[in-house]
């Protein structure tokens, strides 16, 4: 298994292009976002300097198998979509080669995508729609901050469905509570059944989460945010889980949910410990060396400054993080953890040429089988479905 | 030849911290040509920097000059310095008595502090001739008439003798010099009679062993003789023998009234105690000098590394530190909470923190100090009686019979705007009024009985914040009084947390603990179920709290772009973990009890 390593001979990739702008910004969003109005938006300027950054990055595409392509957001959908046809193919045009299971996601929000603008995008190159429905609640809705209502929200779903893309997800968020009260888990079970009724393949349950640097953070700070209790999350967790695995969607990640075959593959690409090429305004990518290091870099988040740094062909990285194989993984462990599967912590230990068992991970490896936190058969760890809500101190004791 | 005694003053300076003791003693080296310019760097006497940096004297450092009077003499001029806080009044004593005379220094723009009466008042009655010295006219503010007054009234000396000066500039510094020779009296004593010398300094040296500074009062001190300290019946043959002038200069001999320093291959500082009299071995006199007390220390607390690692240099710093500083003792102590450590005894609370800053800053080490606690002395219901210093070994309730605490006598000096405030704070301390004294129609006097436990716990800060800053005091003990007092404990999950145990009066024993529990609440981390944290007086809860279950740990979203933050985010919560404590089946991070120890009320 050395394969994963060896100077870029085989090893799949994933590119991740950001699409920053959003018509609104949601209040819990802490995603590199912009709000302009679309016809506002540059879309040509946008493609152009993503291009361009592609242009200068594109040696880490050479003679690899390109795996998956992701636009998020923000809100691509938003984006023309000769624009995002423009710069798919460019991306392709670049890869080594591309395989019959190339995924090709774009995010979008229920009031930017009908059924034109749906097939649209399919006819670019889009094979899998992944949409932001977050509730079919009209109380719950507005409280978030989206502009579309439960009627949008179907629509939008079915439009998709329609589209001929290979696949569809729906987000949701569970573990709202708003000025009307608390969502109960029963409730938040219902309203997964209800998205899971709509048909989609594919489901992303996320628990509502106040980031500090957001207008909820801000408000939940000054303490006029209404808060579901910790426990009533956590009981949504497990109800929410039920009912979408009832639907024949199965919990392969913590918050992510598929119909068997139809896994994300772009994110398993993050999970497993993968390369990703990040392009656009805020994308970060991280590239392997076949010494078992990488290097995580960010791009600027300021709109107009990427795009003007990205097309005079100026620097436009903030942040760039060297990851020694320690480091690497560690990140294997947060991920791999995630996953239903587990991860082979030997068998990535050895790709990256490091000891899998100092005594003090065996020693807290034992102590969190013994506890039912942890199962391990042969290399592989796993966090045991009645542990999966405690999945993050399950890994830091690995670290 | 010892130096006639009739051409020997022996004088102290007395001052409050900053009102210039140094600066007038670097000013006194200076006019006496003790130090050439090249030499002089400001304020020689004091030599560490903690020292420098709080403006107080730890170590005395004790000089002779030579100086040529107007009468046409020359003078051997002892300057003996003393020790500059209220934890060291023992000290300053056993300085004052190898004195004949002080340089009693005034602020001429703050008056008389109350720790520089405290020094007063020992000076007077040691019979000290005191030259009382305005110092600081040079500033706009000097009101030198009105501390004159001040003086005579406060004092009960003659305001109108004071000799104005400024260290700073030099001024009145000859007067001073020629006050010393026409007003201190010469030492008596008989060159002829058996020796006997008043221990007042001891230091430790790396290859000499313990110094010993020395008042001959009788007799003759030589190398080379066979000496005896009588409060330990010690004996030792003098190897050396000098002064400093300030330079170390070596002398065979030292006879009645003059001061110096000996080795004798003592091992250690603590063989030396201040106020002990040394004699002739072969002639011992029969008569010890008197004021003689051994000092214990009054405030004890328990010192842990924060990396265990760090047990054997912590030790290993702390001999070094006893060496030279006899009233501060150690011995292993060990906290299922903390691990292995040390209980330290201090004389007060400066004292401990100086000691906590030098291991600190010399000895590079990372420390937990427990909360301060004071010796009691527990009445036990089978008619023994105990000395505990340390909360841990309090005995459990119902052995008890009862518990005498050690009482300060506190003297305030306050503007009279701020009497009320600082009563009112005394009363809450549990303080008995003892006087209350106008030293000016805007000056008081006040002076309380309050246990040693609440001066402790942050009762000079509260002092000050009541008189916004214009309080002073200074404290000495006065004896012991039976209380009320329980032992206060904390438990996580019904295991006791022993390092946040604590002595405290029943009637404050409820909000302590409560307020200790709503702290712990917030440190301790959370767990799968809930924790209960419970204050406890023997068996008895008295205030409870919980931490609740943690129920959910797992984040949301983890994508290409979240990854960084997120392993950042548990690699801190490792590296937590190795510093955590584990108390039952909890761990609790050290840090934790730091904050607890720091708990401000």
């Amino acid at each position: 298994m050395k394969a994963a390593t060896d100077g870029g001979t085989a090893a799949p990739l994933g590119v991740y292009v950001h699409f920053p702008y959003c018509e609104r910004v949601c209040p819990y969003c802490d995603f590199v976002v912009a709000g302009r109005a679309r016809a506002r938006i540059d879309h040509r300027g946008y493609a152009d300097a993503v291009l361009a950054e592609l242009a200068r990055r594109g040696q880490a595409l050479a003679g690899r198998p390109l795996a998956s392509v992701y636009f998020g957001g923000g809100t691509p959908s938003l984006w023309e979509p000769r624009e995002v046809g423009r710069v798919l193919e460019a991306i392709v045009r670049r890869a080594g080669s591309t395989s019959d299971l190339l995924e090709v996601t774009l995010e979008a929000n229920p009031s930017s995508l009908d059924l034109a603008t749906a097939r649209a995008l399919v006819a670019a190159g889009v094979d899998r729609l992944s949409l932001g429905v977050q509730s079919l609640d009209a109380g719950r809705l507005a409280f978030l901050g989206r502009d579309h209502d439960p009627a949008g929200a179907r629509a939008a779903v079915e439009a998709a469905l329609r589209s001929g893309a290979r696949s569809v997800n729906v987000d949701l968020i569970f573990g709202v509570a708003t000025a009307d009260g608390v969502e109960t888990p029963d409730e938040a079970a219902r309203e997964a059944r209800g998205l899971a009724a709509l048909g989609p393949e594919h489901v992303s349950a996320y628990a509502l989460t106040i980031e500090e640097r957001t207008l909820f953070g801000k408000r939940a700070r000054a303490g006029s945010l209404p808060l579901a209790p910790e426990e009533h999350v956590a009981e949504s967790f497990v109800a929410v889980a039920e009912a979408l695995e009832a639907q024949g969607l199965g919990h392969y990640e913590v918050s992510n949910y598929a119909r068997p075959g139809r896994e994300s593959r772009h994110n398993l690409g993050y999970w497993h410990g993968g390369d990703y090429l990040g392009l656009g305004c805020g994308a970060v990518g991280a590239l392997a060396r076949p010494d078992g290091s990488a290097r995580r870099y960010k791009n600027e988040t300021r709109a107009a400054a990427y795009v003007r740094a990205a097309l005079a062909g100026e620097p436009h990285e903030t942040e760039s993080e060297e990851l020694g194989p320690e480091t690497r993984l560690r990140e294997r462990i947060l991920l791999g953890l995630r996953l239903e599967e587990g991860l082979d912590l030997e068998a990535a230990a050895h790709a990256l040429g490091v000891e899998p068992w100092p005594p003090a991970r065996r020693r807290a490896a034992a102590e969190l089988e013994a506890t039912g936190r942890l199962t391990r058969e042969g290399g592989r760890l796993r966090v045991p479905r009645a542990a999966r809500l405690y999945t993050d101190g399950i890994a830091a004791a690995l670290f | 030849m010892p130096s006639d005694p009739r051409l020997i003053r022996n004088f102290s300076i007395i001052a409050h911290i900053d009102h210039g003791k140094s600066t007038l003693a670097d000013r006194i080296l200076e006019a006496t040509g003790a130090l050439s310019a090249r030499e002089m760097q400001a304020q020689f006497l004091d030599k560490m920097d903690i020292e420098r940096e709080r403006g107080i004297t730890i170590k005395a450092q004790t000089v002779r000059l030579v100086y040529r009077a107007k009468d046409g003499q020359t003078y051997q001029l002892n300057l003996i310095d003393t020790p500059g806080h209220v934890d060291f009044h023992y000290e300053v004593s056993r300085s004052l008595a190898a004195c004949e005379g002080a340089v009693l220094v005034v602020d001429a723009t703050q008056g008389v502090e109350a720790q520089t009466l405290a020094n007063v008042y020992l000076a007077i009655e040691g019979n000290l001739e005191i030259i009382p010295v305005l110092n600081k006219i040079d500033l706009p503010s000097a009101d030198v008439d009105g501390k004159r007054r001040e003086i005579t009234e406060v004092i009960g000396l003659d305001g109108a003798a004071a000799i104005p000066a400024s260290a700073k500039t030099g001024v009145g510094i000859p007067e001073i010099l020629e006050a010393i020779v026409a007003r201190v009296p010469a030492p008596k004593g008989r060159a002829d009679a058996p020796l006997r010398a008043l221990v007042f300094d001891s230091w430790y040296d790396s290859y000499r062993g313990a110094v010993v500074m020395v008042r001959v009062v009788d007799g003759v001190l030589r190398e080379g003789q066979k000496v005896r300290f009588m409060a330990t019946g010690r004996d030792y043959i003098v190897t050396g023998l000098g002064v400093a002038t300030p330079h170390p200069t070596a002398l065979k001999e030292i006879g009645p009234g003059e001061v110096g320093y000996f080795d004798a291959a003592i091992k250690s500082v603590s063989d030396t105690k201040i106020g002990d009299t040394i004699t002739d071995a072969g002639k011992p006199s029969t008569d010890a000098l008197p004021g003689f007390k051994d000092v214990k220390p009054m405030v004890f607390a328990g010192v842990f590394p924060t990396d265990s690692g760090d047990y054997e240099p912590l030790r290993d710093a702390l001999s070094k530190l006893h060496m030279n500083d006899a009233a501060f003792v150690f011995e292993p102590d060990t906290s299922e909470a903390l691990g292995f450590g040390f209980r330290c005894g201090f004389l007060g609370l400066l004292h401990m923190e100086i000691i906590q800053e030098r291991l600190e800053r010399e000895y590079n080490l990372d420390l937990i100090t427990t909360a301060p606690s004071v010796v009691y002395q527990v009445y036990l219901t089978n008619g023994e009686s105990k000395t505990i210093e340390n909360p841990a070994r309090m005995p459990a309730p119902n052995f008890i019979d009862h518990i005498d605490e050690p009482i300060y006598r506190v003297t305030i000096h306050v503007p009279s705007a701020y009497v009320g405030a600082v009563m009112t704070l005394c009363q809450e301390r549990r303080g008995e009024q003892k006087g209350m004294q106008y030293a000016t129609a805007e000056r008081v006097i006040l002076a309380y009985d309050l246990p040693l436990s609440e001066v402790l716990f942050d009762f000079h800060d509260k002092l000050k914040s009541v008189s916004r800053g214009y309080a002073s005091m200074d404290y000495e003990l006065v004896g012991y009084r039976q209380a009320d007092l329980v032992r206060l404990d904390m438990l996580v999950n019904g295991d006791p947390l022993d390092a946040l145990s604590v002595i405290v009066h029943r009637d404050q024993s409820a909000t302590r603990g409560r307020a200790l529990a709503v702290k712990l609440k917030e440190i301790v981390p959370r767990q799968q179920y809930e924790v209960a944290i419970q204050a406890a007086i023997g068996t008895k809860v008295i205030a409870r709290t919980n931490v609740k279950a943690l129920r959910k740990d797992v984040t949301a979203k983890c994508y290409g772009g979240d990854i960084s933050r997120k392993r950042k985010l548990l690699e801190k919560q490792k590296e937590g973990k190795k510093r955590m404590k584990k108390v039952g089946s909890i761990e609790i991070p050290q840090e934790a009890f730091l904050a607890i120890l720091k708990l401000d009320e």
